[in-house]
């Protein structure tokens, strides 16, 4: 039996998703072809995130390595299908994966840590704080733009000729 | 009689130059020069602009020397942040001409990454002339941007969409939107003006989570900390991020570096634009 629920959250998911990569990749002004493309690779990509942190127990930053993966082959296949650099493809779709909350808790931390003169329970906590948030930021930022980034050197070559015409009869 | 050795020497340079293999030998040097300096006119030109609008070191080496070898020429490029020196030379290695070119300014632009690589198959395949190159390179770069509104309201969809998937309530999504039009509009008006852009993603940063902030000291809803942190991610440098990444990986070291510092420099902005609202709600957020 299909289970509605987890089905609808893993939708909702993905079109917030969805929606988040269509703005931030308008910012950098891609081709108009490939905007619904970034939008499937970001449902994507967040859905399976989605899915292995609610259901197999992984940490965020591992989850993020798979999901950004798979980001990177998928931007390899639509790029060459729309003659569009894969770049162009995955960076906005990989956004809607950026650590924002544990970006902020970090930056939060640090000003009670900085408040917090002469009281040094409170001080370990926030410095714990920052730690903690700080670490899974810069971690999952790293394996973001690496695991998204893999597939490019393992189809070295069909990355660097996906832009080749020969084939495209007319834009 | 004495004839002035000047006089001599200028009657035989004269002789020489007009006995046909010698002449011809000469324009064809003339020729060579003039090519590879309209050449590599137009390639500093190109790569200036392929740096401009965010693409990765390895990609614009690549690019450049693939249109260099469709007229027969071999490109070698050094590639700093700021400038580009790159040396065009015949094949065989008579003929040298470089050139260093300031990297312009301008903000990053997928179109050209993708139409300009695009091009330099075209020029690879199809053998285009050097006329028929500049013609497309500036068809391709006047192409203008995606509307300034359009991009506005879908950013702010965006960064509302994206406070949803952190699991902010409505109220959160309502406040975040408004914060990011507000804020990302600060920042393509200041964008406009040139100002440094160090200072526009602060102040951008500041006024986004401000208004997000709102919520916090009027407690409307459950989950204002994920307003105030969502409100400044539209900022979030990800194509210097990346980039900086793939170039490292590539052996592009320095290039590399420089594009993650500069990414960093934007995220400490960003930060510290935050902590001048975090400050300034100090109270409430005990």
């Amino acid at each position: 039996m299909i289970d509605w629920q987890i089905l609808g959250s893993v939708l909702s998911d993905a079109i917030g998703a969805a929606i988040a990569a269509i703005g931030f990749s308008v910012i950098s002004n891609p081709p108009r072809r490939a905007i619904p493309y970034t939008a499937l690779l970001a449902a994507i990509g967040h859905s399976i995130r989605f899915v292995l942190l609610q259901f197999t127990g992984l940490d965020l930053a591992s989850a993020s390595f798979i999901a950004a993966f798979s980001i990177g082959m998928l931007s390899l296949l639509a790029g060459s299908r729309i003659f569009c650099p894969a770049t162009v493809l995955y960076i906005p779709a990989l956004l809607p994966m950026i650590p924002g909350m544990y970006a902020y808790r970090t930056v939060f931390s640090l000003i009670k840590f900085l408040q917090s003169s002469g009281n040094d329970s409170e001080a370990i906590h926030y410095l714990l704080e920052i730690f903690k948030n700080g670490i899974t930021t810069a971690s999952v930022l790293f394996t973001l733009g690496v695991g998204a980034t893999i597939p490019l050197f393992i189809f070295y070559k069909r990355a660097f000729t996906m832009t080749r015409a020969a084939k495209r009869s007319k834009k | 009689m004495k004839i002035p050795f000047s006089f001599v020497s200028a009657l035989a340079f004269r002789y020489l130059c007009s006995s046909k293999k010698n002449g011809q030998y000469y324009n064809k040097v003339n020729n060579v020069h003039e090519e590879l300096k309209a050449v590599s006119q137009f390639l500093t030109e190109y790569a200036t602009c392929l740096m401009a609008s965010g693409v990765h070191t390895s990609r614009i080496v690549r690019n450049t020397a693939r249109i260099a070898e469709s007229f027969g020429f071999e490109a070698h490029m050094t590639l700093f942040h700021k400038t580009i020196i790159m040396t065009l030379r015949s094949k065989d290695n008579s003929h040298v001409y470089s050139t260093v070119n300031t990297a312009k300014a301008g903000a990053i632009n997928f179109e050209f990454n993708s139409e300009l690589s695009a091009l330099s198959w075209d020029a690879y395949d199809n053998h285009l002339s050097l006329d028929t190159l500049w013609e497309k390179f500036r068809a391709i770069t006047s192409t203008p941007r995606l509307n300034d509104w359009v991009v506005w309201i879908l950013v702010g969809f965006a960064n509302a969409s994206f406070c949803r998937l952190f699991n902010g309530d409505w109220i959160a999504v309502a406040a975040v939107f408004i914060a990011t039009l507000v804020g990302f509009r600060i920042k393509q008006e200041l964008g406009k003006r040139h100002i440094n852009h160090y200072f526009v993603f602060t102040i951008s940063a500041f006024f986004a989570s401000l208004i997000a902030s709102v919520t916090m000291w009027q407690q409307w809803g459950t989950t204002t900390d994920i307003a105030i942190g969502t409100s400044v991610l539209f900022l979030i440098p990800g194509v210097p991020l990346i980039n900086g990444i793939i170039d490292i990986i590539e052996g592009h070291v320095l290039a590399g570096t420089a594009r993650l510092i500069n990414a960093l420099l934007l995220i400490i902005c960003i930060a510290c634009g935050l902590a001048a609202t975090l400050l300034m709600m100090g109270g409430k957020l005990l």
